[in-house]
């Protein structure tokens, strides 16, 4: 069923150094990717220990946002440095609308259910993507944006630097990749200084590590709940935006259920409510994905659905061997 | 003209089955299986890959009823191997990881060319001419064929008149024709009740109540002295039986079946749909969930006598042509915020259900009469008829 040519092919093929750069950078861009989407479902959790099923359609809902501000203000910027600060505008709209509207969500919504079990909170959530979804379809049915299939004229507004591979070294370096893994690496980054440098940081730290204590030390619940949620959603909504630039992500409405599993997989083998976690388990499943995508294309092994099936089995390894992640407080899931 | 067409009702029975599996655990017990599309995947997969012989030691012919208890007892094999491993996890983390193995068997059963030529699409029976027929194994004449477009049609009664050419009998010569589509519906029905009715048996035996004491207080059901481990895989596994018996009844009736609506974790979504609407922890509840989600969604599609239909005669050509804003009409706004929207209303109303009634339509009409429907209507009758001077 998955014929291995032979393991000496395949120790010969990796060991090759144009091979092995493009799965260095293949899996850089993957990681920056599977962290940037995880990031913000791990905030949430971190504090609140609300799993929140409608990460994936707010990403998509990022998506399109970002793919509107480009689309329309595209002509008016043609060269590189102007589509690149065009994108770094629409980031900001994406981030503060999305940003007030997971703010109002946890409002209106969620903080009813805090004195519910946890379950009633994923239910909640996985009740609202199926409404996302089924808005964001209405809204681009009414103006005509093909639903469903890859919204070809947002990925058309990429500069031309990036759509390039670029020569270096003798390495065919993609410049979508390279702009990930910056835009990744600077996201990462953000985060860091929020969690480390701020008074929600300092709350979220506080709130993974015991809520009810720092509840009882004085933290504003209420306030950083809100706030966190909103950050969180906000940060999802950036990951959309830049999705929408790669063709294998692109924006559309099956982005959502596309972007929620890799997502879970990443927090969960990190380590639900860990930051540094879900970093190195994004880091981890994206090189992973970039070799086993190798493997598949280079005919070595001939089962195509290898990457796929293998973010799934180190979700379930993980659980197996280590349930609380691999950065996790065993308390954290204890609910 | 309310009431649901009988392949409508087909799709309720057998989806409604897997979704009171799905509250059996998640409902009773407290621990959300989200990847339990997973059996219902494996019963349906199993029946189909039979009936085209590419099961080693089961022939293409081989009984649908068998087909429908091996699949079931392949459902408890695996979910005692996926319980073995999940159970030592609680709360969000049980439910991520039964979702892995879910999606596991999904991509799985999406590549593997080995199932069909073009995995991805599903399969479909091209092993076998005959419908699946549901009764006893072996005797042919108490099986009924089911299917979507084929199956037994049934004559009840007599036709006296016809039979010896007396008009004068024809009073007494009563003939009632069931089409397949009713066949189908009474077939299929009569599973869904034997399993609905093994459900609520085991649910109100001293093994339910050990899975309800799971669900409110692990800890303490344990200190009371219940193995809950033992009491967990054995609810995991009866529940992914019945689970598979659904998968199994579904592929039974549409002959076909495809990764997206067997092993993908939004089934498992679907019958979380219906729990919720239809009651969290009442077997019958996910039953009149799906019920009510599968009418909406009629209600909600141009064919049939939905609303579509209604609107569009009674608005006539002149207001459906307006334009409300900016070339945008009456009849696109209808085509945008009604057709097939029936996902959107669902969500809202799933919504609303989480937020204001946790218990559903079942639980709040229980707890408003005070015990189960049929026991206080039962208790209701009896005083009225005692108070009857007789």
């Amino acid at each position: 069923m998955i014929p291995l040519v032979s393991l000496v092919d395949a120790v010969t093929h990796f060991l090759d150094p144009s091979v092995l750069g493009r799965v260095l950078f293949d899996g850089l861009a993957k990681a920056s990717i599977y962290v940037m989407i995880a990031a913000g479902l791990t905030l949430i959790f971190g504090l609140m220990g609300v799993l929140n099923f409608a990460h994936g359609s707010l990403t998509a809902i990022g998506a399109y946002l970002g793919g509107l501000v480009m689309v329309t203000f595209a002509a008016s910027a043609s060269g590189n440095v102007g589509r690149i600060a065009l994108f770094f505008v629409a980031i900001v709209v994406v981030f503060a609308l999305l940003t007030a509207f997971g703010g109002a969500m946890e409002v209106s919504l969620i903080r009813p259910l805090y004195d519910r079990p946890p379950l009633y909170q994923i239910l909640l959530t996985f009740g609202i993507t199926l409404v996302l979804e089924e808005l964001l379809r209405m809204v681009l049915l009414f103006y005509d944006i093909q639903p469903s299939t890859d919204w070809l004229a947002a990925q058309g507004t990429r500069p031309e630097i990036i759509s390039k591979t670029h020569d270096v070294v003798g390495l065919g370096v993609e410049g979508l990749e390279v702009f990930q893994i910056l835009l990744g690496l600077a996201i990462t980054a953000g985060v860091w200084v929020f969690l480390t440098r701020t008074r929600y940081g300092l709350y979220i730290r506080a709130g993974s590590e015991d809520g009810e204590m720092a509840q009882a030390l004085g933290v504003n619940v209420h306030q950083a709940f809100t706030v966190v949620f909103g950050v969180g959603v906000g940060i999802t909504g950036v990951a959309g935006a830049l999705l929408m630039w790669d063709s294998a992500w692109a924006a559309s409405i099956n982005l959502g259920a596309e972007v929620l599993l890799p997502a879970f997989v990443v927090v969960i083998v990190g380590g639900l409510g860990t930051f540094r976690g879900t970093v190195v388990a994004g880091v981890l499943v994206g090189f992973v994905d970039a070799f086993t995508t190798e493997l598949f294309t280079s005919d070595i092994v001939g089962f195509s659905a290898l990457p796929e099936l293998f973010i799934f089995l180190i979700l379930v390894g993980t659980l197996i061997l280590r349930p609380q992640g691999l950065f996790g407080v065993e308390e954290v899931g204890g609910h | 003209m309310f009431l649901p067409r009988v392949q409508t009702m087909i799709t309720v029975f057998y989806f409604g089955l897997f979704a009171m599996s799905f509250d059996f655990i998640s409902g009773y017990t407290g621990y959300l299986s989200f990847g339990h599309s997973a059996f219902y995947g494996l019963g349906a997969y199993f029946v189909i890959l039979v009936a085209n012989g590419k099961v080693p030691l089961l022939g293409n012919g081989t009984p649908f009823m068998m087909l429908l208890l091996l699949a079931g007892l392949l459902a408890v094999v695996m979910a005692l191997l996926m319980g073995a491993v999940a159970f030592r996890l609680t709360g969000v983390y049980f439910a991520m990881i039964t979702l892995g193995f879910a999606q596991i068997l999904y991509v799985f059963f999406s590549n593997w060319d080995y199932v069909g030529s073009n995995p991805r699409d599903g399969i479909a029976v091209l092993g076998r001419q005959d419908g699946f027929s549901i009764g006893v194994p072996y005797v042919d004449s108490l099986n009924m064929s089911i299917g979507q477009l084929q199956g037994d049609t049934f004559t009840w009664g007599m036709d006296f008149a016809a039979m010896t050419g007396i008009d004068a009998l024809s009073p007494i010569s009563h003939t009632i024709v069931f089409g397949p589509g009713e066949v189908s519906y009474y077939m299929i029905g009569l599973v869904v009740l034997v399993c609905y009715l093994a459900m609520q048996r085991i649910i109100h035996s001293p093994f339910g109540r050990a899975m309800i004491a799971i669900r409110e207080n692990e800890e303490r059901a344990r200190a009371v002295g219940y193995d809950t481990f033992r009491v967990k895989m054995g609810a995991f596994a009866i529940s992914g039986f019945f689970g598979a018996v659904a998968g199994g009844l579904f592929t039974g009736y549409r002959t076909s079946v495809a990764p997206e609506n067997s092993f993908y974790f939004l089934t498992a979504g679907d019958a979380l749909l219906a729990s919720i609407i239809g009651g969290f922890g009442t077997v019958a509840g996910p039953l009149f969930g799906r019920l009510f989600h599968e009418g909406l969604h009629e209600f909600l599609t141009k064919e049939g006598g939905g609303l579509l239909p209604y609107l569009r005669q009674q608005l006539g050509e002149g207001t459906l042509n307006t334009v409300i804003l900016d070339g945008f009409t009456v009849a696109e706004g209808i085509e945008v915020f009604l057709n097939g929207r029936a996902g959107l209303y669902i969500g809202l109303l799933f919504v609303l259900f989480v937020l204001y009634v946790p218990n559903g339509l079942l639980g709040t009409l229980r707890a408003y009469l005070g015990g189960t429907v049929a026991g206080q209507v039962a208790a209701a009758v009896e005083r009225r008829v005692r108070g009857w001077k007789l």
